[in-house]
């Protein structure tokens, strides 16, 4: 019933002090890096990079890592063993016959081919995941302004991220009264049960998007809603780490471009 | 008490649904008063306070911000707003931004104040309700009692004259309560009018200068609170309870004591009316000294240094920055609410406390103090820490 959102993760994370612009740099870098990089080590090793500072300097727990990376890892699972069956080329590595009209073969140009796509896979969810778990979306609103979004589409942004809190906490004190009363006991009374919840989340909504305006109406609201915090500036020493960072991997990356697997 | 500041004539209001909700209702609030609207669940005490910054238009009547009756154009909407701040029942209703800095700072930016200017005065009501540090923080991470601080900030940082909260504090604990009600009466004193609605009639009955009891769209009755919670009936017909100290003092009564005219707001004027009931003289003898110590103005000495130097004294906190003070020291506190009463109760006992409080509550401290001694006929000593 008490889920941990990523936000809260990142709302508590140790880098959450670090200048935004950096972690996003480093987080989106890491992924255009990963789709460049021709051979699979420069993924792997920012991967680890990542994963060390997400464990040791953002200090995120290592089982909430996992749960993470739970989801998507499996499917790269099942994407990769398909691209491994049906990339072919090359020299044959495994084969099975089982019946005269099916037979399934593994080549080693598959196997590379599926190698690079999950280190891609791998190293691109950690820069994904890097910035979700190190830097909240309130945080994110200002990188937007910067970016020049329009103040209109920020506004709604932030308000529909306060929203989205609201409706949730609604939604599991609806969720939890009707499974106190065995709402969901039979599939029949699930499906009407879910309608219900529905139909009230959907209400108690709209008041609450009444409730908004009034409350705005009633502080002065003039068309200003996108006021934000100060940003802190980046730190040389961050700074520094971030280039050391994209200076070895991007010297991975091209080193060992040609290097496979098999 | 100072000029009128909000005035209703004969107001009338009427649900869309057909339903009366305001039936002629009259009254005035003076600049400074600390007023409790109490009443049932349907009495009309959100609609009527809905009235005072024009979110809701009587139907009949007029009412009057400083004397001039409220225009419901929106430039002087916009006006009213600003000086007659609305704190909503639900927090997570009023708060609308994703961040506390965000949130409190929505009014004065919509006022058109500059950067600077937004940053101080977010900053400045951050500090007033002891939330700083709080600025970065989402809405849906905070405590009942911080959204309802946030909520007061988001209001206090337009500097309104006048507050308007309903129903402050549903939804808190009794120390949250008792914290929301101690910061209002610190605003209070800052000189904002203060105005709550309510149905806890225990919290209001101390706290308020004057109480109106409303059932059924009209008021039943208006008066110190002492006389408007103490009709029997009129308490019954609003289907609230009697105070229990209002309600002891009234047995006490009935049986034949002879008690001071002054009816009993605290415990300690309680303690007052029993030791008069029983002894008819007061109990003590050497009554214990009060020192005070003001945040606001360091006396060179820590809070630490003092409590070293006093071993074994009672302390106490007022305002959310004093508690503050005192956390930051790591000194436990004996007292966090009704403070001043609860060191007389020590004084009288003949043992020595300490206040621990904020500059514009010094002088409250030493008032009521030498307003009790003159009640009383006691001198209790009061001194300022450093002063000694």
């Amino acid at each position: 019933m008490y889920e941990e959102l990523l936000e809260d993760i990142a709302h508590k994370s140790a880098l959450r002090e670090t200048h935004t612009g950096v972690k996003i740099v480093t987080g989106a870098g890491a992924i255009i890096l990963c789709l460049l990089s021709p051979g699979f080590l420069a993924p792997l090793l920012v991967a680890a990079v990542l994963l060390m500072a997400l464990v040791f300097l953002a200090r995120v727990d290592v089982s909430t890592l996992g749960h993470v990376y739970a989801a998507p890892a499996l499917f790269a699972v099942f994407s990769v063993s398909a691209i491994v069956l049906v990339a072919g080329g090359g020299e044959t590595f495994w084969q099975w016959q089982p019946a005269p009209w099916f037979s399934l073969s593994v080549s080693r140009a598959g196997i590379n081919q599926g190698v690079l796509v999950f280190a891609r896979f791998i190293g691109g969810t950690t820069g994904l995941v890097f910035i979700a778990l190190t830097t909240p979306m309130t945080d994110l609103f200002s990188v937007m302004r910067r970016l020049r979004v329009p103040d209109e589409v920020i506004d709604l942004a932030m308000i529909i991220y306060r929203t989205i809190f609201m409706v949730m906490a609604h939604v599991v004190q609806v969720y939890g009264a009707q499974v106190m009363r065995l709402g969901y006991s039979t599939f029949r009374e699930s499906l009407h049960s879910f309608a219900r919840l529905c139909g009230a989340v959907f209400i108690s909504s709209w008041e609450a998007g009444e409730d908004l305006i009034r409350a705005m109406e009633a502080r002065c609201y003039a068309g200003k809603f996108a006021v934000l915090g100060k940003d802190r500036p980046a730190d040389p020493l961050s700074l520094a780490a971030v280039a050391t960072f994209f200076v070895l991997t991007g010297a991975v990356a091209v080193t060992t471009a040609d290097v496979t697997l098999f | 008490m100072g000029p009128v500041i909000l005035e209703a004539r004969d107001i009338w209001y009427r649900y869309p649904r057909g339903m009366d909700a305001i039936r002629g209702i009259s009254f005035h609030i003076r600049r400074g008063e600390k007023v409790a609207f109490v009443g049932p669940n349907g009495a009309g005490k959100s609609t009527l306070l809905l009235m005072f910054n024009g979110m809701i238009r009587p139907d009949g009547g007029v009412i009057l911000f400083d004397n001039k009756p409220i225009q419901y154009d929106r430039a002087s909407l916009r006006d009213l707003r600003r000086k007659v701040g609305f704190v909503m029942q639900n927090p997570d209703r009023q708060i609308i931004a994703p961040t506390v800095y965000q949130d409190v700072a929505f009014g004065p930016v919509n006022l058109g104040f500059s950067a600077e200017e937004v940053q101080a005065a977010v900053g400045r009501s951050l500090a007033q309700v002891g939330l700083s540090g709080f600025e970065r923080r989402p809405p849906h991470q905070l405590s009942g009692g911080e959204k309802k601080r946030v909520a007061l900030a988001g209001v206090l940082a337009m500097d309104p004259d006048v507050l308007v909260l309903d129903e402050p504090t549903t939804g808190l604990d009794p120390s949250g309560s008792e914290d929301i009600m101690e910061l209002l009466e610190e605003l209070s004193h800052q000189g904002k009018t203060v105005i709550i609605s309510t149905h806890d009639i225990e919290l209001a009955y101390p706290w308020a200068d004057r109480a109106v009891l409303l059932t059924n769209g009209t008021i039943l009755q208006e008066d110190v609170p002492d006389v408007a919670f103490g009709d029997p009936d009129l308490i019954k017909l609003a289907r609230l309870s009697m105070p229990t100290l209002l309600e002891l003092y009234m047995e006490l009564k009935k049986r034949g004591f002879s008690l001071p005219e002054r009816k009993p707001r605290t415990v300690l004027d309680m303690l007052n009316v029993i030791d008069r009931a029983f002894r008819n003289r007061p109990c003590y003898t050497e009554p214990g000294r009060i020192t005070v110590y003001d945040v606001d103005a360091p006396c060179g000495l820590s809070l630490a240094d003092w409590k070293a130097g006093h071993a074994g004294v009672a302390i106490g906190a007022m305002g959310t920055r004093a508690k503050q003070r005192a956390a930051e020291e790591n000194i436990p506190l004996d007292f966090t609410y009704g403070v001043i009463d609860k060191c007389i109760l020590k004084a009288l006992l003949g043992e020595d406390s300490l206040i621990v409080t904020t500059g514009s509550m010094v002088g409250r401290v030493q008032e009521r103090v030498r307003e009790f001694g003159r009640e009383n006929r006691i001198e209790i000593p009061v001194n300022i820490a450093g002063e000694e």
